[in-house]
């Protein structure tokens, strides 16, 4: 049996290091992936600044009350549960970055979009946190739409 | 030589009527599978065994039909000849498929910018039409989002140059406004997303306009119904649904009010009896639809079914549904041509379904109700201005098909004592009564009159189907659509009708309508809004919560929420009634119910069906997760004897468009649009494995 040389020792080093690095990493992964919207993802200040968001660029076709018009749907209660359950704050993110408002797709930045989701989500009483939600598409993905926790 | 020359006549006879489009060849040559209105096909080879069985045959997105995706596909395609003909995406484009494998064999958009971002209708719309001469020239009629009607080649897509100019007519030429007044061409307000009803060498196509919540003017645009050569595109005929002065019904719109009054347009499928001869046009609601105090008298021909000669747009005969309508009680649904017999009496008759769930059956030569129809009274506006009329129009028979208002309290939910009575606080803060509950003017302490089944009840414009067989109608109901009407007066400078939709002591707001501003060609300029709104208030206290129309998150109304109906035409009864879909996700997991056995709520929703030899089909119109099946909607197979479900196949997404049949070399197959939430609109066709 020989003894082990210099870089063998580094190289089974590194692979440990690598290795703890994918446990450590996947373990960050696993957590972020079940979050859900009842685990605080957005601060009550953003649900302010998205409120008014709202009234001006939403309230006309989806209400006041975010309970839809005649023909847009609902932004709270079981048609928009139904709707979103168990897809995730990104997938909603991007239908709204991607679509609306109707009459000027992209007009919101993300940063408002985000704020904008905040203020529904305290709506439908998802309940409120320290941070606030991110505006990134893939951060987003990360977090569960669930009816109820 | 007499034999020979019948033999002959035989054969060209049989030649003819081969090439001309019809479900008994196993196609789907119009809307509603037929110029009658029935959504009928006898095919018969997915049925209540194998219907199960069923898969994906093809899918065609129509994301990329348009500048951005489209999230509420309605389209219905027609299918001749072994190729499918639709609109899709937020362009409007008209497509045409391979029907058995779904590849695209043409496409067509017209760019029509800015004219089509403000259009009142948008996104792909219903459909279009198909039309032929049976030699070989075979045309696709649609109208596009900026109310341009045209007419293409089937073959290749391309206009037919010798229609119109250069294969399209102007539809905005002849719109009026006031006493005459040309719309402008650009920005004037009418468009359509109906198909148009294309009948022996006749298209006629309807009107409609923006929403009716808070118009800026009820001087609006006029609705009509016109009909053109469809070879050359020239005007024919046109049928004043605000008839003018010396046109029967005109005094039927007091001290002038014609004159300065607009809308009642048919925005949903006609119907024709091409053997009679006679064109069967529902109309929609005058402006605005919920204030008539600056149009006085009953409004014909608003909310009325129409009569008109194919020939000449004469009318024949009427009936208005609704005097002086104010509820929104747009006519919306295709009326159904039905060749009846009633206590040993043949009757050719017209059956119209409706918002209200009364299904209006008349004989359709006379227009005389097959059963009668009474005045009775109601209620009565106190709407500053507003002349309700004192009686409205009720069917004694067949019975009401779904709910029509609000019974308090035996239509609120009563899972639970503790629920019944949140649903009755709630309540409180709204005026209630019976059916034609007029609006009222609402503030803080009543928010207004709780009404339902009004604006998006009963059967909307997906409308009904019918088996000319075993002459019963089946209709898909929407029985939770509350729907609560306050009046406001509107802001300085805003409009010039005395009320708009809102409540004094709020803060007003613009309602907008279906797809607006959702064209290819958004952005847009919102509408005239001279009051700066202010700031809304933070979220910490939801509007929602003061007299919501939801306790705990469930809905404060009793299921069944949906339902559908088999209504027999011959006695005027219900045959069976069924709910709709199956229990949403919120009521199955809801916490106030854990532990309760609440059975089969069915869904609300507005959606069309499709009725063949032995099934009614039809799709959930919301998406459920279930021990059964993985997240997603079932297009579900009803037994149309008995209303029981037989099969059920996964949707990706709700349906969103009424859907149709058709069989191809042998094979049969069933294509549903769907759309909504996160799915963009897809058509998905249907068909059984190819080892069945």
């Amino acid at each position: 049996m020989e003894a082990p040389t210099l870089a063998s020792t580094l190289l089974t080093a590194c692979l440990r290091i690598i290795k703890l690095c994918l446990v450590v990493g996947t373990g960050i992964l696993a957590a972020q992936t079940t979050r859900s919207v009842w685990d605080g993802v957005y601060t009550s200040a953003q649900a302010e600044r998205g409120a008014t968001l709202y009234a001006n660029n939403c309230a006309s076709c989806h209400g006041s009350a975010l309970g839809g018009g005649e023909s847009a749907p609902p932004l709270t209660g079981g048609e928009f549960s139904s709707n979103w359950n168990s897809l995730t704050v990104g997938d909603l993110f991007e239908r709204i970055r991607t679509t609306m408002p109707a009459d000027r797709p992209g007009k919101l930045t993300r940063e408002q979009d985000a704020d904008v989701l905040a203020y529904m989500f305290s709506v439908s009483e998802f309940p409120p946190g320290k941070a606030e939600l991110e505006h990134q598409t893939e951060a987003l993905k990360q977090i569960r739409i669930e009816a109820k926790p | 030589m007499y034999q020979r020359t019948l033999l002959l006549l035989l054969c060209v006879t049989a030649s003819i009527f081969c090439q001309q489009p019809s479900t008994k060849n196993g196609e789907w040559p119009y809307y509603t599978a037929d110029l009658k209105g029935t959504k009928y096909s006898p095919a018969d080879q997915i049925n209540a065994g194998n219907f199960n069985q069923l898969e994906v045959a093809w899918r065609f997105k129509t994301d990329n039909f348009g500048t951005h995706p489209e999230y509420k596909l309605e389209g219905t395609p027609v299918m001749v000849k072994g190729v499918l003909y639709t609109t899709a995406g937020t362009r409007r484009s008209v497509v045409a498929l391979d029907a058995k494998t779904g590849e695209v064999i043409w496409a067509y958009s017209l760019r029509e910018g800015n004219r089509a971002a403000i259009a009142p209708r948008q996104l792909s719309g219903r459909g279009v039409s198909y039309w032929t001469d049976g030699k070989g020239d075979d045309r696709v009629v649609f109208v596009t989002t900026g109310y341009r009607l045209v007419v293409l080649n089937a073959h290749t897509g391309q206009p037919i140059s010798s229609f119109g100019k250069n294969g399209i007519v102007d539809l905005k030429e002849g719109m009026v406004t006031g006493t005459g007044q040309q719309i402008d061409l650009e920005t004037g307000e009418a468009g359509l997303h109906a198909t148009p009803l294309v009948v022996k060498d006749v298209v006629i196509v309807g009107s409609s306009f923006k929403e009716g919540m808070t118009v800026v003017t009820h001087n609006n645009t006029k609705g009509n119904v016109r009909a053109f050569d469809v070879r050359s595109g020239k005007l024919l005929w046109t049928f004043n649904t605000i008839p003018r002065p010396g046109e029967f019904g005109n005094d039927t719109w007091e001290n002038g009010s014609w004159a300065t009054n607009g809308n009642t347009g048919v925005w949903t499928q006609m119907t024709v009896d091409e053997d009679l001869g006679l064109v069967y046009l529902p109309v929609e609601t005058p402006t605005s639809d919920f204030y008539g105090g600056q149009r006085p008298g009953n409004n014909l021909f608003a909310e009325s079914l129409v009569c008109v000669d194919l020939k000449t747009g004469k009318r024949k005969w009427h009936f208005q549904v609704v005097h002086h309508p104010i509820w929104d009680y747009d006519l919306s649904s295709a009326p159904i041509l039905a060749d009846i017999n009633v206590g040993g009496k043949a009757i050719k008759a017209v059956a119209l379904p409706s918002k209200e769930a009364f299904l209006y059956v008349f004989d359709r030569v006379t227009g005389e109700p097959v059963w009668p129809i009474e005045e009775r009274a109601v209620p009565q506006s106190d709407v500053p201005g507003e002349k309700t009329s004192p009686t409205q129009p009720f069917p004694t028979k067949p019975p009401a098909y779904g709910r029509q208002y609000v019974k308090v309290p035996d239509d609120l939910i009563d899972f639970t004592p503790e629920l019944r009575a949140q649903a009755k606080d709630n309540v409180a803060r709204y005026k209630t009564g019976p059916m034609f509950l007029p609006p009222i003017v609402g503030d803080n302490n009543l928010i207004g009159a709780l009404t339902l089944g009004t604006a998006s009840g009963g059967t909307n414009w997906p409308g009904a189907g019918y088996d000319p067989e075993t002459h019963i109608v089946y209709a898909q109901a929407n029985q939770s659509a509350l729907f609560p009407i306050s009046m406001r007066t509107p802001p300085e400078g805003f409009s010039d009708i005395r009320y708009v939709m809102g409540r004094n002591g709020t803060e007003f707001r613009v309602s907008e309508g279906p797809g607006f501003g959702s064209a290819a060609d958004a952005p847009q300029q919102p509408r005239v809004a001279p009051v700066k709104p202010a700031p809304a208030k933070p979220a910490t206290a939801p509007a929602a919560s003061v007299g919501a129309l939801t306790v705990q998150g469930l809905s404060i109304l009793k299921p069944p929420y949906g339902v559908i109906s088999a209504i027999n035409l011959d006695r005027g009864d219900l045959q069976w009634q069924v709910p709709y879909g199956e229990t949403p996700d919120v009521v199955r997991n809801s916490a106030a119910l854990r532990g309760l056995n609440i059975g089969n709520t069915g869904q609300a929703g507005s959606v069309g069906l499709v009725v063949t030899k032995t099934l009614v089909i039809l799709g959930d119109s919301q998406i459920t997760t279930t021990p059964q099946h993985p997240r997603g909607a079932m297009l579900r197979a009803y037994d149309k004897a008995t209303g029981r479900e037989v099969g059920a196949v996964l949707m990706p997404a709700p349906q969103s468009g009424s859907p149709m049949t058709y069989v191809v070399d042998g094979k049969q197959y069933i294509v549903v649009a769907v759309s909504g939430g996160a799915y963009s609109g897809e058509y998905i066709a249907y068909s059984l494995p190819s080892n069945n």
